[in-house]
């Protein structure tokens, strides 16, 4: 079932008096349970398509329907509280905070997303999550001690601890090696399947569309062709 | 989760080096805020002990008290009208004791008054810091302008003005001493009216006090060292949670991204802020309390309760508004510029 529609998306750029058109009308729709993968060379539009889906920045025309809503003419407050609760984010770098412990940043989502389990429920819940993403023996360990895998493994278990409706990966493996990015890549499926996640994810490299469920090759601002 | 808590007890030595400044800063202030208080008390306790009201001078003396001269007619028809009206003159003079040895002193005599100790002809009452320095009740002192002796009747706190010791005389003695029929300043509790007699100039007790020698020189001298700290303090909160917020600029971006509230973020901040100045404070109020009670007899420091309070609220606010400053680049902050930016 489709869960978030992007419709004739437009995004332009004015640059003193000259205007640039990044997106050009996109349409698309994210699955629940299916990865979406965007490539495309650089500048073809594919992480300012991700970021407007996302709610991280306006679209300048078109429309972003997310559980009836059209993200694009909510106020921003909405759609923080939409980020907050409904989304989950990795990015290329796994973006901990610094002074929390492996646990922590997961409750700090839960704290975040106003979830409504209580304190104990939601260690369970932390708990659950580290075992599937297996961190769960550097629970008490903070970011400087963990490898880039382990980082962005942690990363992963914050965008999904909430429960998000749609997962944003935006080069979630391009910080890491060839078998670490394997490992990154099945863990992402298989949550997307357990959660029922639709994700949305850009990547370079060509290796991990084999995870994808369908693939849309973007260029100039528009998209070249979809592979199902 | 308490996420300022967790990141003071990750960091523990940037905020104890942040704590640490804050500290040295406001205890500083405190120590120069005794000191300016205890210089204020050893210039003019005499005068600033008194409740509020209005002094008066003859107009014709350029606010130089000790030029003034009432005359016993306005003098009289005043104190008539307001009973707790009182007429008083100060000198600076020297008393000699059984040794010989001289000691500066202002004298003061005054019509009869709850405000000021009333003593008879040969008698004198001193400031409690003649007591210090060996003299006793019942010693006899003399000075170098009177025929007679003063026996020591008693001793009084807190009774100083231009940094000597007050000693009490009565009307008579000092007449003879200073060979004067008049007093020099009228004052009259309570009172607002700033005309009293035509030939008469009125003074809040603010005022009066400015008109001391030394005293506005000394005072804001001091005031303006105070001020300084403060708002030394003041830019080094903003200067050093601006250095720790363009460190932390990608991280806030992020916890944007993921949905934290900007309100969330200044919270945090604030947190610190008001954790690290309030053990700062508190340390340099216990230190600063102890130096009160240590300090040798013969330092003017003196460090009230109001004044800590006072000042504690001035750094809270100060830290406050340094720190909400330099957060501003918080709410600047996009998400999308640290997802690009990458790990710091």
């Amino acid at each position: 079932m489709s869960i978030l529609t992007i419709d004739e998306v437009r995004k332009t750029f004015t640059n003193g008096e000259v205007k640039e058109e990044i997106l050009k009308g996109i349409h698309l729709s994210l699955k629940e349970g299916e990865i979406t993968a965007l490539i495309g060379a650089s500048g073809s539009g594919k992480s300012t398509l991700l970021t407007i889906a996302a709610g991280l920045q306006p679209a300048s025309d078109g429309q972003i329907i997310f559980e009836g809503e059209n993200l694009i003419t909510l106020n921003s407050e909405r759609v923080r509280k939409i980020r907050a609760s409904k989304f989950g984010f990795v990015f290329q770098f796994a973006h901990l905070v610094p002074f929390l412990t492996v646990e922590e940043q997961l409750m700090l989502m839960l704290d975040v997303s106003e979830s409504k389990l209580k304190k104990q429920e939601q260690k369970k819940e932390v708990n659950k999550l580290l075992k599937l993403v297996e961190m769960d023996h550097r629970r008490n360990a903070y970011p400087s001690s963990l490898s880039g895998g382990e980082k962005q493994r942690v990363a992963i278990a914050r965008a999904v601890v909430h429960k998000p409706k749609v997962l944003f990966a935006d080069e979630p493996t391009a910080s890491l090696d060839s078998k670490r990015s394997k490992d990154i890549m099945i863990l992402i499926r298989n949550l997307s399947k357990t959660l029922n996640l639709a994700t949305l994810m850009v990547t370079h490299d060509e290796e991990m569309l084999s995870y994808a469920n369908h693939i849309i090759k973007m260029s100039d601002g528009r998209i070249l062709r979809s592979i199902k | 989760m308490n996420i300022a808590w967790k990141e003071i007890k990750k960091n523990k030595i940037r905020f104890l080096i942040l704590g640490s400044i804050v500290f040295l800063v406001s205890l500083l202030t405190f120590i120069i805020s005794g000191l300016a208080n205890g210089l204020s008390q050893d210039n003019a306790a005499l005068i600033k002990n008194l409740p509020n009201g209005q002094f008066y001078m003859t107009k014709d003396v350029n606010e130089t008290y000790n030029l003034s001269r009432i005359h016993s007619r306005t003098q009289d028809e005043i104190l008539n009208k307001q009973s707790d009206a009182v007429a008083f003159s100060i000198q600076m003079g020297f008393l000699n004791d059984h040794e010989e040895k001289q000691r500066s002193i202002a004298f003061v005599t005054s019509t009869h008054s709850e405000f000021f100790q009333n003593v008879n002809k040969g008698e004198i009452i001193l400031d409690r810091s003649m007591e210090d320095e060996g003299i006793k009740i019942g010693d006899i002192l003399t000075n170098n302008q009177y025929n007679g002796q003063f026996i020591v009747k008693g001793f009084v706190d807190q009774s100083k003005f231009s940094h000597a010791p007050v000693a009490y005389i009565s009307v008579e003695d000092y007449k003879e001493m200073y060979k004067v029929n008049e007093m020099q300043l009228l004052f009259i509790p309570g009172d607002d009216s700033t005309q009293v007699a035509a030939d008469l100039q009125s003074f809040s007790k603010n005022e009066f006090l400015n008109t001391i020698a030394s005293y506005k020189a000394e005072q804001m001298s001091l005031n303006m060292i105070i001020w300084f700290l403060v708002v030394i303090s003041g830019m080094l909160f903003a200067i050093f949670f601006y250095m720790m917020n363009v460190q932390k600029i990608g991280l806030y971006g992020i916890l944007k991204a993921i949905g934290v509230k900007t309100s969330v973020l200044f919270k945090m901040m604030w947190t610190q802020m008001v954790f690290i100045t309030v053990i700062a404070l508190c340390i340099s109020i216990v230190i600063s309390q102890v130096f009160n009670l240590m300090a040798p007899k013969g330092m003017p420091f003196h460090l009230t309760t109001e004044a800590t309070i006072q000042l504690s609220i001035i750094f809270l606010i100060i830290g406050f508004i340094g720190a909400t400053l330099s957060g501003i680049q918080i709410k600047k902050v996009e998400p999308l510029q640290a997802i690009q930016q990458g790990e710091s």
